[in-house]
């Protein structure tokens, strides 16, 4: 039945239509462009942080972690400049090249030591939190350059915001990597059938510690980002972005079985998350909502995976 | 005919496009054991499946003492007292045989079970049964092969079983304990118990059974026979039929060693040296545990810590430490647990069959499309895959299919050594030739391979040579032509020392 599976593959993209119509609706600014720039905007975050939550997902694995190092890499590098005196470009590779230390250690304590995903990144994000608080001693860091915020203030082409443009080309990036390369192949292949993989000769370890490094270098490159977007590092900077990470993916498709989804699903739900929290501002739905309203459309989404992997015949 | 235990009168089952049962009728009568023969996919598993409740059928009727049974599911036939014993034998480990015996069903006041109630009651049951040999107390792990289905049979009797289906009961068993299990049936029968009797083996059927029925193609070729009035190449026939061509593999020319395997040490396994030529096809027989399947996944890079080393056409190397680098060195692997290990349900049949030889068809690790459609346009087309398009799920696909898209990944790494497990095993009959006729090309084309198969007749009819393992090592080899299959029986297979390895 191609109809249904159409639907069910696509569901995170029909939702999205709906809520632009309804929001659009219920109040004239939703559609505007400065409405649509600043969706576009808050979506680069996210949009980067769900990419670096799909790559272990692909593999059949979770990181839980990636928002604490997200956290902690950005303080780290704006730290190395304002306090070392280094270059911006250079604080800000010394946060990315920490996060991806800390992604190459979390697939290291997964395959060799074989510790499951799950807890292990909890541990870590643990760690990762209460390291931030530790370094910030609970005070926010706000003296950065001007070259550090560029990125998240900057404006081009009659004042479209930088961020996006860099969203888009980290997902055209990401989904050329997923379909035309080897290394994409074997990512599908290890989340698909991991035995089977491996005995087909796929190097499982190598290509799930890849997996773990690439997602804490995105979790950096997406913490800088939030640091010069909001100019500010907070003592629990990005926490509030861990479950809505994990969420964007499997709502677009990436199945938490592993081996299965999309990149531009990632962006769907990518998308469908940012609108859901800006239209229900817009349309003033009081705050303490718009958690709970979200939550039961991340539940729904994950209805619908159990669905479509039902449907494909898994057992 | 009130006197029938169980009666299956014209069932019919089909499935989307296939028809599993083609209007089968049968009868089983109190305190018999009844044979139940056919190959692969010849409708044994759907008819017990049927049976048993797990499978309704399209149509037909199936009468229990008389009574006719209407859209019964496992629970009902299960009170009616019909039970499938099937090969993995349901037993949890970390529990004792007296859990496991009443599992599920234990003895208990409000939510606490009663443990000395449920160990009386075991040692009295187990006692009953006359083979006291089970010990309540025991850990279900623990206990030996023979012993974990005697455990099972026995919590079926416990649950009120009359009619037991056994779904070859004896695979992995050796000669004793076979016996062991034949005396347990025989001892049961003599109570009125009932037995359906799975097997591959023409022999274990005569020496057991009462009755025989042979299934084919979905269609009951020969039903409630009497084993006294069959021989052993009659049901052969019947399982077969005359219309399948056998392929027989052709007395080959002489030829220069290829593969020389020298020194191979694992855990249990001890091979000196062992050398196959180029273009053979080499069986290895031998028991769970016995050095034959452990081989090929050692030469393959699938047992950690397995040393050795090998030598092809002068080319010294070590034995591989992991399947990339098995497959640099042109060794590719069949897997025996196909669903497993084989292949990757979700993904499609071109990127299953290029899985393994991506390098092949990518340049700088972009893979070329274009380039992969081209080959496993050819694969689909020599090993006729029968499938929409190739961008097919390969889990869509029948058995045989799926195999030869398991066949065309090892092929297209190029492999000069190809390792098969079971390369036939849930195949039907039809393909399972075509598969043999596959090796049989591949080896012309200079390939060596490696065939490990439980079917006896299949190994003799395709290999060139047979090895026989035992404990670890090689005790025999032989030409396939000089071979019987009574002698690699009794090489292989009568060990009873050989089974203590799978523990």
């Amino acid at each position: 039945m191609p109809t249904k599976d159409f639907l069910l593959n696509n569901i995170v993209w029909f939702m999205l239509i709906a809520l632009v119509v309804l929001f659009s609706l219920m109040n004239q600014y939703f559609f505007t462009a400065a409405n649509f720039q600043n969706i576009l905007t808050q979506a680069t975050v996210l949009g980067l942080l769900a990419l670096a939550a799909a790559l272990p997902l692909l593999v059949g694995e979770i990181d839980l972690s990636i928002a604490g190092n997200l956290g902690l890499s950005s303080a780290i590098g704006a730290l190395a400049s304002i306090e070392l005196g280094l270059p911006t470009f250079a604080g800000v590779g010394v946060g990315v090249a920490f996060a991806t230390l800390v992604g190459f250690i979390n697939g290291l304590c997964v395959t060799k030591l074989r510790m499951v995903s799950l807890i292990e990144t909890l541990g870590m994000m643990i760690i990762l939190q209460g390291a931030l608080l530790a370094i910030t001693k609970g005070s926010t860091i706000i003296s950065f350059s001007d070259a550090y915020i560029w990125v998240g203030q900057a404006t081009i082409l009659g004042g479209w915001p930088v961020m996006p443009f860099f969203l888009l080309a980290a997902f055209i990036l990401m989904g050329i990597v997923l379909k035309r390369t080897v290394f994409g192949r074997k990512l599908y292949a290890t989340g698909g059938n991991t035995d089977a993989a491996f005995v087909a000769g796929i190097r499982i370890d190598r290509i799930k510690i890849a997996a773990f490094t690439l997602s804490g270098m995105i979790a950096g490159i997406a913490g800088y980002f939030l640091a010069s977007w909001q100019i500010a590092i907070v003592s629990d900077q990005g926490s509030g972005f861990l479950l809505y990470s994990i969420a964007a993916p499997i709502l677009g498709g990436i199945s938490v079985f592993g081996g299965r989804g999309q990149v531009w699903g990632i962006l769907g739900g990518v998308f469908l998350l940012t609108i859901i929290q800006t239209g229900l501002s817009i349309v003033n739905v009081p705050s303490f909502y718009v958690e709970m309203i979200g939550g039961v459309l991340i539940f729904i989404a994950v209805a619908v995976d159990a669905l479509r992997v039902g449907a494909n015949g898994r057992r | 005919m009130t006197n029938h235990l169980l009666e299956i009168d014209t069932v019919v089952k089909r499935y989307d496009s296939l028809t599993a049962l083609k209007g089968v009728s049968l009868t089983v009568s109190p305190g018999t054991v009844h044979g139940l023969l056919g190959e692969n996919g010849a409708g044994k598993s759907t008819l017990v499946k049927t049976i048993a409740g797990l499978v309704s059928p399209t149509s037909g009727k199936i009468y229990w003492q008389g009574q006719e049974v209407n859209d019964a599911d496992v629970e009902a036939m299960e009170d009616l007292g019909v039970f499938l014993v099937t090969q993995e034998p349901m037993v949890v480990d970390s529990m004792t045989v007296a859990d496991n015996l009443m599992l599920g069903r234990w003895p208990s006041k409000g939510a606490f079970v009663n443990d000395r109630k449920m160990y009386k009651m075991a040692s009295a049951f187990l006692n009953d049964l006359d083979d006291a040999n089970l010990d309540p107390h025991q850990l279900a792990g623990e206990l030996s092969a023979v012993d974990r289905r005697k455990l099972n049979i026995s919590r079926a009797l416990h649950s009120g079983g009359k009619l037991i289906i056994l779904d070859e009961p004896t695979t992995d068993l050796s000669v004793s304990d076979k016996a062991l299990l034949f005396d347990f049936i025989r001892k049961l029968k003599t109570t009125g118990v009932s037995f359906i009797f799975i097997s591959h083996y023409n022999e274990e059927i005569l020496e057991i059974c009462d009755e025989v029925s042979v299934l084919r193609d979905g269609n009951m070729v020969g039903a409630n026979q009497s084993v006294q009035h069959v021989s052993s190449d009659g049901l052969s026939e019947l399982v077969v039929g005359r219309d399948v061509v056998l392929f027989q593999r052709q007395p080959q020319p002489e030829k220069p060693v290829a593969w020389s395997l020298r020194e191979i040490r694992a855990q249990g396994l001890e091979i000196d040296e062992l050398d196959i030529y180029e273009g053979e096809v080499i069986g290895f027989a031998g028991l769970p545990g016995s050095g034959a399947r452990e081989l090929g996944r050692a030469l393959y890079g699938l047992i950690p810590g397995a040393t050795g080393h090998l030598n092809y056409r002068g080319n010294a190397m070590k034995l591989p430490a992991h399947p990339a680098l098995a497959i640099d060195n042109h060794i590719a692997f069949l897997a025996e647990d196909r669903l497993r290990d084989g292949f990757i349900g979700i993904q499609s049949i071109a990127e299953n069959i290029t899985l393994s030889s991506i390098h092949r068809v990518a340049f700088g690790g972009w893979v070329n499309r274009a380039k992969e459609r081209k080959i496993v346009e050819q694969f689909s087309k020599v090993f006729e895959i029968k499938a929409q398009s190739q961008n097919d799920p390969v889990l869509s696909l029948s058995g045989g299919n799926q195999q030869k898209v398991c066949i065309s990944r090892l092929m297209a790494t190029k492999p000069q050594l190809v390792v098969l497990n079971e390369p036939t095993r849930g195949i039907d009959v039809g393909v399972k030739e075509e598969v043999h006729r596959i090796v049989d090309t591949m080896s012309n084309s200079g390939v060596s391979s490696i065939v490990i198969t439980s079917d006896l007749d299949e190994m003799l009819r395709v290999t060139d040579r047979v090895a026989m393992f035992v404990n670890g090592r090689i005790v025999d080899v032989q030409p396939s032509s000089q071979l019987t299959k009574d002698i690699v029986f009794s090489k292989a297979f009568a060990s009873t020392e050989a089974t203590r390895f799978s523990a």
